[in-house]
């Protein structure tokens, strides 16, 4: 599959991804934030880093960016969107996830593995993992998620809470709670489930090299045709 | 014409900024202070001399840039 992998001034994840995507088999491009167009692509992917610097609030500038409005489109299609880290940060900031991501419980950067449980399956993404413990580091100071108790409610019914954190034995308690986040969520997608935010990086950890493989299992669609 | 906008987090929304800053501000003696919120402070130069429509301008750009409406409220001050 074609994926194509959004370059923001700041975006500082996007040779990772890069790598990761052509590991498993996709082929990757890179988009350039001010693009229009995103070309004959499968996927849009936005990496982790610092776009505009963070500057006014993570995402926060990025959303405005010309290629927002084809990803939108892209979305609307059905087509596979992912937000990574700060990735994750501009698809809540521009309306294409719910929610918010908020300053880190105890206010630190955090850069360290944690375990979330993959809360559903059945989407493209996590299909064939449901239920799984997935080992991956997270790197932020932003992942605090949160939204109101409505839209959590709606979440919660529509099954699109995708990541949480947990304990190795798949506990999902306040210990293992890295940032202060509602309800451990790591990650969720929309509701059609082609547009998923997580905070966790699967693209660092898809080479033994690298202490672990965990990421392969959320990544790995890429090598597949239609997903 | 100028504006000043501040951007406040919305009431219940946890600041473990504001938080933090009031703990040091106890531990170095002054108890008195209750609670202690964090936001952000914007002044806007607007060209034009209208001032319903370049107040329009700052609502506008206030409510859809400056803050993110699901966890912060603006004030438009002047």
């Amino acid at each position: 599959m074609k994926v194509g992998i959004v370059v923001f001034p700041g975006t500082n994840c996007d040779r990772d991804i890069f790598w990761s995507i052509k590991t498993l088999g996709g082929t990757p491009v890179y988009i350039w934030h001010e693009q229009e167009d995103a070309g004959d692509i499968d996927c849009i992917i936005l990496p982790g880093g610092f776009s505009y610097g963070d500057y006014l609030r993570v995402g926060g500038l990025a959303k405005f960016s010309k290629i927002m409005d084809r990803i939108g489109l892209f979305a609307d299609e059905g087509k596979f969107v992912i937000g990574i880290c700060n990735g994750f940060q501009i698809l809540c900031e521009s309306g294409l996830l719910p929610g918010v991501l908020m300053r880190n419980i105890n206010m630190r950067f955090i850069c360290r593995d944690i375990f979330v449980k993959v809360e559903r399956s059945g989407y493209v993404f996590t299909k064939n993992i449901e239920g799984k413990i997935l080992k991956m580091p997270i790197a932020h100071k932003e992942g605090n998620f949160w939204c109101n108790n409505e839209t959590y409610e709606g979440l919660k019914k529509n099954g699109q809470i995708v990541f949480s954190y947990c304990t190795l034995d798949s506990e999902i308690k306040d210990a293992a709670n890295p940032n202060g986040s509602l309800h451990n969520i790591a990650g969720v997608c929309n509701i059609r489930g082609n547009v998923l935010g997580m905070m966790p990086h699967p693209e660092r950890v898809c080479e033994e090299l690298l202490g672990g493989v965990d990421g392969r299992q959320v990544l790995d669609f890429v090598g597949r045709e239609n997903g | 014409m100028r504006f000043v906008v501040v951007v406040k987090l919305k009431q219940g929304i946890l600041d473990p900024q504001g938080k933090a800053i009031r703990k040091v501000i106890e531990r170095r003696g002054e108890k008195r202070i209750k609670d202690i919120r964090v936001g952000k402070y914007f002044e806007i130069e607007v060209e034009g001399s209208n001032r319903k429509e370049t107040q329009k301008t700052v609502e506008s750009i206030s409510k859809d840039i400056l803050s993110n409406p699901i966890i912060e409220t603006v004030d438009i001050i002047q």
